[in-house]
């Protein structure tokens, strides 16, 4: 399958690279980038053509494209994709407004093209562990469900909202809700937010935040979506969940794989060994795509996870319960 | 020599019991708790009455310096009112009462009898948790923007299963984390605003959670999780702040770990770790109340706090009915 991709905007598209170089069914064909310094450096490091203009990547007999722009630029993307019939896989949050979402997902459908959300926690190996356990029952019914998906300030085009549309909740609301409403396969039916600004740094963004969140079922959950990873932290950030269970209670931590390093330049720090979830992550868009099926985390898995996160900000501007409509 | 009366010869009261007795100026000097076998097993050969009621200890003792109420939530109001009634001044379990105006009845009854009333809020005497203060307060991490703390363990078993009614216990958001509350208000001051979910009111048995924000007027964003849902008890707490981060996990703490190779009698058993202090959390509690008895000095906790603690807990609870912050007005009533 040849794979394009649009900006290395966001650092994850490095990563998603450096796992399209490792399949042999896959050819990257070209990177795309308005950043003609940035991206030509990756399309060298990935031995690949550069496009300034995306447009002109969309010209070729390329077959899915990896969006991985700044979160504002999604929409124009993936518009350009799904109108040059190819399959798009977007980094998250899909976009940053629902008339946005809902237009990306509309035009794909129009244009016979397959949306997906890159979720890559769907793919991390505890989670999906977690996931069978609670499909087989293990757990009873799940009552509720604390989550973290704590992190580290990425700084640049991150901070500033023109281009990212929100901070820490729009940047780490989505994975845990989207692993929840997969896990449980309900709904988030009410929003309560309390959100901070600018209580890590002076960057005039926000950067902290709990969000409290009814479900269809009667479920509940909280997520510390912060930003409040700091240089000696020992790592980035964390996926956690811990799940009541009416039979029991699960916990998972989705980095917990790892080994201690303590060094005189950076004090303790923890070196991940588990497996690598983005290659999981395209392995199953690519094949999905190639099969005629969506990929595991479409685009209205996208959709359902930002929703949270904007009716997050709604919430703590109002302070009160955002009711989401069904 | 101070003569403390214990009322309730329960896991609380067992644990104060053993405090007391540690205490070179103070004597145990009676347990008033209607089941005597608890009672004797606490008592063992030391030198303590045990009555059936408060009355009969006050008509049958010759001196008594303080009271221990270490019963049920629901008889708190009773006992202390029968103390204050008799001039004793009062050691209370938490919490100190199911509602805000309640405590502060309590509160007042203790004024106007002019006896000292000490709640025992036990987590500010926890070494782990007034040092993790200290260092907050003195700015080693600098401005706090997220604390979490968690608390819990297995569904608690109490004499008469009281815990199993939620009307008794007032669940884990009155009898388990008003000790998060309190703590963090210790910390970060009035909290302004509160919003609370949880299981209490859905009918499940012998199971209860619950996941509070605080939100303080300074700020700070506090996440608290109460949980009689789980296997084991631990308490966590994480402040994240500009600069630092200070993490504490009880379930990873292990100073001392027994582990024995079964043996073909004994049952498959968890190694449970211990934590040795010189001095328990409950005892330095005790000693320093015993202490502001003796020298009138102000406790570290004090009636008022206990009280705030209360309303948190009532805001959380409010919050979890109706599905809504519940945001403290100025004049501090909810």
């Amino acid at each position: 399958m040849k794979i394009g991709i649009i900006s290395f905007a966001h650092m994850h598209a490095v990563s998603y690279a450096s796992s399209l170089k490792k399949m042999k069914d896959v050819t990257l064909v070209g990177i795309a980038d308005e950043n003609v310094e940035r991206g030509e450096k990756y399309a060298k490091q990935f031995d690949t053509q550069f496009f300034n203009r995306y447009e002109d990547l969309l010209k070729t007999d390329v077959e899915a494209i990896i969006v991985t722009s700044e979160n504002t630029k999604h929409y124009e993307h993936v518009l350009a994709c799904a109108k040059a019939k190819k399959h798009v896989l977007c980094e998250k949050p899909l976009a940053t407004t629902m008339e946005h979402m809902k237009e990306m997902i509309k035009v794909c459908e129009e244009n016979g093209v397959f949306l997906g959300t890159a979720f890559p926690v769907r793919f991390n190996t505890p989670v999906a562990q977690a996931k069978k356990i609670i499909d087989e029952g293990k757990l009873g019914e799940i009552l509720a469900i604390k989550g973290t998906n704590r992190g580290t300030n990425p700084g640049g085009w991150f901070v500033n909202k023109e281009l990212s549309g929100g901070g820490a909740v729009l940047d780490h609301t989505v994975h845990v809700v989207d692993i929840i409403r997969w896990i449980t396969g309900v709904e988030v039916k009410d929003v309560y937010a309390e959100i901070g600004y600018s209580r890590f740094s002076d960057i005039p963004i926000d950067d902290s935040g709990i969000i409290t969140m009814g479900f269809t079922n009667g479920m509940f959950a909280t997520l510390d979506c912060s930003w409040s990873r700091n240089d000696y932290y020992p790592t980035w950030g964390d996926v956690t969940l811990d799940i009541i269970g009416t039979k029991g209670t699960l916990k998972v931590d989705a980095f917990d794989q790892k080994i201690n390093v303590y060094s005189n330049q950076n004090g303790l720090k923890w070196h991940p060994w588990g497996d690598d979830m983005d290659y999981v992550l395209l392995r199953n868009f690519i094949t999905s795509v190639r099969d005629g099926r969506p990929p595991l985390a479409t685009g209205y898995a996208g959709l359902k996870a930002t929703e949270v996160a904007l009716a997050a900000y709604e919430s703590f501007e109002k302070k009160t319960t955002v009711i989401l409509n069904h | 020599m101070q003569e403390v009366l214990l009322i309730g010869a329960g896991t609380m009261g067992k644990e104060h019991a053993s405090a007391y007795y540690a205490m070179e100026n103070v004597h145990l000097t009676g347990i008033v708790d209607p089941r005597q076998v608890e009672a004797k097993k606490i008592i063992g050969d030391h030198d303590t009455k045990i009555f059936a009621s408060l009355e009969e200890a006050v008509n049958e003792l010759e001196k008594i310096d303080c009271v221990d109420i270490c019963v049920p939530t629901l008889f708190h109001k009773e006992y202390v009112k029968k103390a204050a009634d008799y001039g004793l001044n009062i050691i209370c379990e938490k919490p100190l009462a199911y509602t805000y105006e309640e405590a502060r009845e309590i509160l007042e009854y203790c004024k106007e009898k002019q006896v000292q009333l000490f709640v025992a809020h036990v987590v500010r005497f926890f070494p782990q948790y007034s040092e993790a203060r200290k260092l907050v307060l003195e700015g080693t991490i600098g401005d706090v923007g997220v604390v979490r703390a968690r608390r819990g363990g297995a569904f608690p078993i109490g004499n008469g299963d009281w815990y199993r009614d939620p009307q008794k216990s007032g669940g884990v958001i009155l009898d388990l984390m008003i000790h998060d509350f309190d703590y963090l208000r210790w910390i970060f001051g009035d909290v302004e605003r509160v919003y609370a979910k949880g299981l209490l009111g859905s009918g499940i048995q012998n199971l209860d959670y619950a996941l509070v924000t605080l939100t303080f007027k300074s700020g700070v964003i506090a996440h608290v999780e109460g949980t009689w849902a789980h296997h084991t008890f631990s308490t966590q707490f994480e402040f994240a702040a500009r600069t630092g981060i200070i993490e504490y996990d009880s379930s990873k703490e292990e100073p001392v770990l027994l582990s024995l190779r079964e043996t073909e009698e004994a049952k498959v058993g968890v190694a449970v770790p211990q934590s040795p202090l010189r001095k328990s959390p409950y005892f330095t509690e005790l000693e320093h109340f015993i202490h502001c008895l003796e020298t009138g000095e102000q406790p570290i906790v004090t009636a008022e706090d206990a009280c705030k603690a209360v309303e948190i807990s009532n805001m959380a609870l409010k919050s979890l009915q109706t599905g809504k912050p519940v945001i403290l007005s100025e004049g501090g009533e909810l």
